[in-house]
C-alpha cells in the first residue's frame, strides 16, 4: 500500500508538475548594461527578432528584409520568430520571464513596453534615435514619443496605426443612409441597413479586446482627457467620471441594435466579423487601419467601394472629440543582447525608404512611421486617408489593454464581455475596474 | 552475491531515473512552492518575499472560487460520462455476441479520442459558432430554434457546452479500457451466473461492476485528477470568458501569470492544483486498494 501511494505520488507529481512548471522560469533580474547602440556593428553572428508578422499576408515582409540583409552581410544569420496578434503576448513574457528575450523584439505602446523600459530590458537607443539624430529624422515626431520614457527614446516605430469605421458604399447606398456625422445617427442607419438586407455592424469578441476599442474611442469622446489619463495609473485613478457609464451605455445601445448576434457576440471570432465584412454581408466594421487592404483582398468588396469615418461623436459628449483611438507599434532592442550595434543597424535597414515603402503597400498595408513612405502612389486610398487622419488628430488614445496595468486592462476586458452578455450594468462593470485598479496600487 | 551488494546495486539501476525524477519534477515542484510566497516582476527580475499573501488573495478571489467550482462540475460532469457511462456501455458492447461488430463498435467510440484536444476545441468552437455553427442551424430545422444561442459566448452555458465537448472526447477512451477490463473476467462467471438464472442486469450490477472494481477506481482517479488539470480546451473554445464564467484553476492560473503578470499568484494557484490532486489520487488508491476482488 504504501509503495503503491508513493508511486502514486510521483504519478501524480509528474502530472501536476506540467502545470506548476508552467510557473517556473528564470528570475535573475536583468540589468541593462550600458550598451553602445551607436557603435559600429560586428557583421557577424545570429541575430533573432520577434515579431507580430505570422500568417499572411504580413509573414514574408520580414523574411524578405532579413534575406535582403544577409546577403549585404554574409556573415550575419537573421533568425525570425514570427508570432501572431495574439500569441505573441504569451511569448514575449515567456521569454522575459526566462531571461531569453531575442535580440529585436515586438512592442505595443503604453504600459507594454513601460514594462521593458522600466525592467531594464530595452536599449537606450536616444544617440541613435533621438530626433535630433539623422535616423531619428527619418521618423514623424509624435511616432518617436510614443516610446519616449523620461526624456530618452527606446523604441523604433514599424507603422502607425488607428481604428476606423469601415463601411460598405454601395450597401449605404442601397440602404439610403449617408455617412453619420454623430454617434445617435450611426445608431439609427442601423435600422434600413437591416432592411436592406445587410447586417449592419459586423462584431466579433471572442478576444475581448475588439470590445475594449469600442469603449476606449467612446471614453476618450465622454471622459475629459486629463481625467482619463489619470485614471490610467492606480496611483491616480478615481474612474468616478459619469462619462464611464455613459460610453459604456452607448456601447451597449451599438451591440444590441446594430450587430446581429448581440448578446452573443462574445462567442463570434474577430476574423469571422471581418469576413462578414469583407465577403459583403456586413456594411459596417470597426478596424485598425492595418486591416484595410485585408477587407478588399478577397475581391469581394472593391477597394473603390470601400470608405472609412472615425467612430461618431455622441451629441454633448463631455471629453474630447478630436481625438482619435489608435497608436504605432514597433520594436525594442533587447538590453542584454551582445548585438545591440547590429540590432540597430538591422532596423535603420528595415526602415529605410525602400523598406518602408514596400511595408506601406498592398499587400502589406501597414503605414510606416517613415516620413514619405505612405503616399497615395503606394499606399491604398484607405489607408492614406486614415494615416493623414492618425497624424493630422491632436490627441491618440492607446489601445485600452496596453495603455494600463494587466489587472485593470484585464477587469476592463471581463467587463466589456459582461456588458454585452447583459451579466454585469455599466456601473457594476465600473465598479469591478475600480476594485482591479485599487488593488493594483 | 552477499544480499547488501545485491542491494545496492539494484539502487544503482534506479538512481538514474530517481535523478532524472528529481531533476525534472521534484525540483520544480519545490521551487513553485518557493514562488508561491514570492511577489515576482518578470520584467526587472525583482522578487519580494510575501509569505502567505498569495495565499490569502486565493481566498478572496472570486474567480479562483469560480474556477474551483468549474472544475468540480467537469469533475462530476466526467465522473457521469466517462466512468458509469462508460462502464455500462463496455458492458453493451462486449454482450454482444459478434465479434465483429464488438469490434467496429468499440473503433466508433475510440475514434474522438484519436484527436487532440486543441483540434476537438477548435471543431466545436465552429459547431457553437452562434452565426454559422451547425448546432443552430440544426435546432432551427427541428423546430427548437428557440434554443439557439451563443453557446460559448454566455455566460451560463459557456462551461457546460466545453464539458460536453470533453465528454465527446473522452468517452471512447474509458470505454475501451472497461472494455479490456471486461474481457478479463472469466467467462465462466458469467455462464454460473446465467445457470443461477441472472438476467443481464443482475449480472451487470453483480459480477461485472465489483470485478472491474480496480479499473473504476483507476479512471475515477484519472478522470478527476484530469478534469482539475483541464486547461486546452477552455483556452482554444473561449479562453476563460466570458467574464470569466468558463475559468478553470488551469486557466486561471495562466492569465494570472501570463496576462495579469502575478507569477507569485499563478504558483500559488499551482500549488492549490497540486494538493486537490494528489489528495484525490491517494484517497482513490486507499479506496481502491480496501475493496480490491481477487478471482
Amino acid at each position: 500500500m504504501r509503495s503503491r501511494v508513493l508511486t502514486t505520488f510521483a504519478a501524480i507529481a509528474g502530472t501536476s508538475v506540467l502545470t506548476l512548471t508552467g510557473c517556473t522560469g528564470g528570475g535573475t533580474p536583468a540589468k541593462a548594461p550600458a550598451a553602445d547602440a551607436a557603435a559600429k556593428p560586428d557583421y557577424s553572428g545570429t541575430l533573432s527578432i520577434l515579431t507580430k508578422f505570422a500568417g499572411e499576408p504580413l509573414e514574408p515582409y520580414f523574411e524578405k528584409v532579413a534575406a535582403d540583409y544577409e546577403k549585404a552581410h554574409p556573415g550575419v544569420k537573421v533568425e525570425l520568430i514570427q508570432e501572431t496578434d495574439q500569441s505573441i503576448k504569451d511569448k514575449t513574457k515567456t521569454l522575459t520571464a526566462s531571461n531569453a528575450l531575442p535580440d529585436i523584439y515586438f512592442t505595443w505602446t503604453g504600459n507594454w513596453a513601460e514594462n521593458f523600459i522600466r525592467g531594464g530590458r530595452a536599449a537606450d537607443l536616444t544617440d541613435v534615435i533621438g530626433p535630433d539624430t539623422p535616423w531619428g529624422k527619418t521618423f514623424g515626431k509624435g511616432s518617436l514619443s510614443a516610446f519616449a520614457y523620461d526624456g530618452k527614446y527606446y523604441g523604433i516605430p514599424l507603422y502607425n496605426n488607428g481604428k476606423f469605421m469601415g463601411y460598405d458604399k454601395p450597401a449605404f447606398d442601397k440602404a439610403g443612409v449617408k455617412v453619420p456625422t454623430t454617434f445617435e445617427e450611426l445608431i439609427s442607419s442601423c435600422a434600413p441597413l437591416r432592411k436592406a438586407g445587410y447586417e449592419p455592424i459586423a462584431f466579433g469578441n471572442k478576444d475581448g479586446w475588439p470590445a475594449l476599442h469600442y469603449l476606449q474611442q467612446l471614453f476618450a469622446y465622454n471622459v475629459p482627457p486629463a481625467t482619463l489619463q489619470a485614471d490610467l495609473k492606480p496611483e491616480t485613478a478615481k474612474l468616478d467620471d459619469p462619462g464611464y457609464v455613459t460610453a459604456l451605455k452607448q456601447f451597449k445601445t451599438l451591440v444590441t441594435q446594430c450587430t446581429d448576434t448581440g448578446t452573443g457576440t462574445n462567442g463570434v471570432l474577430y476574423s469571422s466579423a471581418q469576413e462578414a465584412f469583407a465577403g459583403g454581408k456586413a456594411a459596417m466594421y470597426y478596424q485598425e487601419i492595418l486591416e484595410f487592404d485585408n477587407a478588399t483582398a478577397k475581391g469581394k468588396l472593391d477597394p473603390a467601394d470601400f470608405g472609412i469615418f472615425p467612430l461618431p461623436v455622441p451629441q454633448g459628449a463631455k471629453g474630447d472629440p478630436a481625438t482619435l483611438e489608435g497608436a504605432p507599434e514597433g520594436y525594442l532592442i533587447n538590453a542584454a543582447s551582445p548585438r545591440v550595434p547590429l540590432a540597430v543597424d538591422f532596423m535603420k535597414f528595415a526602415t529605410n525608404q525602400e523598406n518602408a515603402k514596400t511595408l506601406s503597400a498592398p499587400p502589406y498595408g501597414q503605414p510606416s512611421t517613415v516620413i514619405g513612405a505612405v503616399t497615395t502612389d503606394t499606399s491604398s486610398k484607405a489607408v492614406f486617408e486614415g494615416i493623414e487622419a492618425v497624424n493630422n488628430a491632436p490627441r491618440l488614445a492607446a489601445w485600452l489593454d496596453t495603455v494600463t496595468v494587466p489587472e485593470v486592462a484585464d477587469a476592463w476586458l471581463a467587463g466589456g464581455e459582461a456588458l454585452i452578455t447583459g451579466g454585469k450594468t455599466p456601473e457594476q462593470v465600473l465598479e469591478s475596474v475600480r476594485q482591479a485598479s485599487a488593488s493594483a496600487k | 552475491m552477499p544480499t547488501i551488494v545485491k542491494r545496492a546495486l539494484g539502487l544503482a539501476w534506479v538512481l538514474p531515473a530517481l535523478a532524472l525524477v528529481g531533476v525534472f519534477v521534484y525540483f520544480p515542484l519545490a521551487e513553485n512552492l518557493g514562488f508561491s510566497t514570492l511577489k515576482w516582476d518578470i520584467y526587472s527580475g525583482s522578487q519580494e518575499f510575501v509569505g502567505l499573501e498569495n495565499y490569502r488573495k486565493l481566498v478572496d478571489d472570486p474567480v479562483f472560487w469560480r474556477s474551483l467550482g468549474n472544475n468540480v462540475m467537469y469533475a462530476v460532469v466526467s465522473i457521469a460520462f466517462q466512468v458509469c457511462g462508460a462502464l455500462v456501455l463496455a458492458a453493451l458492447i462486449e454482450g454482444i455476441r459478434s465479434q465483429r461488430w464488438q469490434r467496429i463498435l468499440r473503433s466508433i467510440y475510440f475514434i474522438p479520442c484519436a484527436i487532440s484536444l486543441t483540434v476537438a476545441g477548435l471543431l466545436f468552437y465552429f459547431i457553437y459558432e452562434p452565426n454559422l455553427g451547425p448546432l443552430n442551424h440544426l435546432l432551427d430545422a427541428v423546430g427548437l430554434g428557440d434554443l439557439s444561442r451563443s453557446w460559448l459566448g454566455e455566460e451560463s452555458t459557456a462551461m457546460p457546452a466545453i464539458i460536453a465537448m470533453s465528454q465527446w472526447q473522452g468517452f471512447g477512451y474509458s470505454t475501451l479500457l472497461f472494455a479490456v477490463a471486461i474481457q478479463r473476467i472469466p467467462a465462466e462467471i458469467y455462464h454460473a451466473a446465467a445457470l443461477d438464472g441472472t438476467g443481464p442486469v443482475r449480472r451487470f450490477f453483480h459480477v461485472t461492476v465489483p470485478l472491474v472494481r480496480e479499473m473504476t477506481g483507476l479512471m475515477m482517479m484519472v478522470t478527476i485528477s484530469g478534469a482539475f488539470q483541464v486547461f486546452n480546451e477552455v483556452m482554444v473554445m473561449t479562453g476563460g470568458g466570458p467574464d470569466n464564467s468558463s475559468q478553470v484553476l488551469g486557466t486561471w492560473l495562466y492569465r494570472s501569470g501570463f496576462v495579469r503578470n502575478d507569477f507569485g499568484y499563478a504558483a500559488a494557484i499551482a500549488t492549490v492544483i497540486f494538493v486537490i490532486t494528489l489528495a484525490i489520487a491517494v484517497a482513490q488508491l486507499w479506496v481502491a486498494n480496501r475493496r480490491r476482488v481477487e478471482w
